[in-house]
């Protein structure tokens, strides 16, 4: 189980708010720190995805969860 | 059944724009997360792919004029009356409504056929607003803006406000050979380096869109221009294009018994129908509402901000971002780089609230970092 360091709620945020939350949560962590967000856009998955291929923060796990989705990131 | 000359017109719209719909559902084409991922994690791939639809249009829309097979400089686009100011203030409004109003008007209508009723509410909303502007109480707010300051360039000798035409008085080189020229090195250009990379190239999604979206532009040129053509009936020139014709489909449906259908709204119900169908073939559509009040308040800006910006600027992401810039005009290119930078600074202004400073702490954060000499990734 990866220990979380921080909860981001972006529940009923539309896009781009989700990844702006977490952009802005992930420059207040340290390196290796890992946040993990609850959003409920169902575009947030792909977004996650080249986030986390562009800023080369880790997406350690995307899940769906009910009518939410769940994501881990890794701060590098 | 026998369909007269301006519905059959109407139809191909409605098929172009099905099409569109349907694309634009399967890749998540987004103008506004374009210039999301761009100014929020420096990604280009999705400004890369509205570039390629860019690029296509262009050459095949310049391709045809070139040949007389259309004849664009009978457009709106190119029109001698240059609203510069109407092109900068709408575009930016335009921009910051894209962005608190969860896309475009192009989006907005693929995210109703997805079952978005946010984005249905947006839908009425822009229209109201869009036909207000065109002819109702906030035409009076337009043209104030726009009489004082537009431009008749025809008083300068030009016929049109194509970059090419205004270039050739000038230098004195001819405007149809600066078209071609203009017409490979923006095109050619914005579709060499779309295909660069990578990440473009090897995936199905963003060649589809790419590609598809720019073959569609072009062919809607092409339907207006041609197969619209009649010595008694001609219907008039346009391409795609989403602002105005939301606007005339909320007139449309009201004042049905005494309207006719038009290439525009058919390409409005063409969006809505191509996306519905594409998700409800893929299993994906779903239904979304509000979840507060503050969630519905930027839903209603966005439509209003998008409604009255789109007909201030003659044109939206897609109208002027990419139809309208397929015919070289001026105030395409101002419209388009005005629409990028309201929503650049929408989502800026969205960063910097987060902070929880205030509006005027998130205004000059926006600011600074807009300012060229200090453009940096926050």
């Amino acid at each position: 189980m990866t220990e979380v360091n921080q909860e981001l709620d972006a529940r009923n945020l539309n896009c781009p708010l989700p990844i702006l939350r977490a952009k802005k949560t992930l420059n207040g962590m340290e390196s290796g720190q890992v946040v993990k967000i609850m959003a409920t856009d169902p575009g947030s998955v792909k977004d996650f995805e080249a986030f986390a291929n562009q800023t080369g923060n880790e997406l350690l796990e995307s899940t769906e969860v009910g009518n939410e989705f769940h994501f881990l990131l890794k701060k590098s | 059944m026998e369909f007269e000359h301006y519905q059959k017109i109407a139809l191909y719209g409605f098929i172009l724009a099905a099409i569109f719909g349907a694309i634009a559902n399967r890749t998540n084409f987004c103008t506004m997360g374009a210039v999301s991922d761009w100014v929020n994690m420096g990604a280009l791939t999705r400004l890369k792919v509205w570039l390629l639809a860019m690029g296509i249009a262009l050459i095949g829309t310049q391709t045809m004029h070139a040949t007389g097979t259309i004849d664009v400089s009978g457009s709106i686009y190119l029109s001698t009356n240059f609203t510069w100011l109407g092109y900068i203030i709408g575009g930016f409004l335009f921009g910051i409504g894209m962005t608190i109003g969860s896309g475009c008007g192009q989006k907005t209508l693929v995210r109703v056929g997805g079952g978005n009723l946010k984005s249905l509410v947006v839908l009425m909303v822009m229209g109201i607003t869009a036909y207000m502007t065109l002819r109702g109480l906030l035409a009076l707010l337009r043209l104030q803006i726009n009489d004082p300051t537009a431009l008749d360039l025809s008083e300068r000798g030009l016929t049109t406000q194509g970059i090419p035409e205004i270039l050739s008085m000038w230098t004195g080189l001819s405007s149809s050979m600066l078209a071609i020229v203009l017409t490979i090195l923006i095109g050619g250009g914005s579709i060499l380096y779309a295909l660069k990379d990578a990440g473009i190239r090897k995936s199905f999604d963003n060649m589809l869109s790419g590609v598809g979206i720019g073959l569609l532009i072009a062919s809607s040129w092409y339907v207006t221009g041609v197969l619209g053509y009649d010595d008694f009936e001609p219907v008039p020139l346009e391409g795609i294009s989403f602002i105005s014709p939301v606007g005339n489909t909320v007139s449309y449906l009201m004042t049905y018994t005494g309207s006719v259908i038009n290439f525009g709204i058919a390409v409005v119900f063409g969006m809505i129908a191509g996306s519905f169908l594409y998700s409800i073939l893929t299993g994906t559509f779903r239904f979304e509402s509000f979840n507060d009040q503050s969630d519905l308040v930027h839903h209603l800006w966005g439509g209003v901000l998008m409604g009255f910006g789109g007909v201030m600027a003659l044109g939206c992401t897609i109208g002027q971002g990419v139809t309208g810039m397929s015919t070289l005009a001026l105030g395409s290119l101002v419209a388009a780089l005005s629409i990028v930078a309201g929503c650049a600074f929408a989502l800026k202004m969205q960063y910097y609230l987060y902070d929880e400073q205030g509006w005027w702490h998130a205004f000059k954060a926006t600011i600074g970092d807009m300012m060229p000499s200090r453009q940096k990734s926050a």
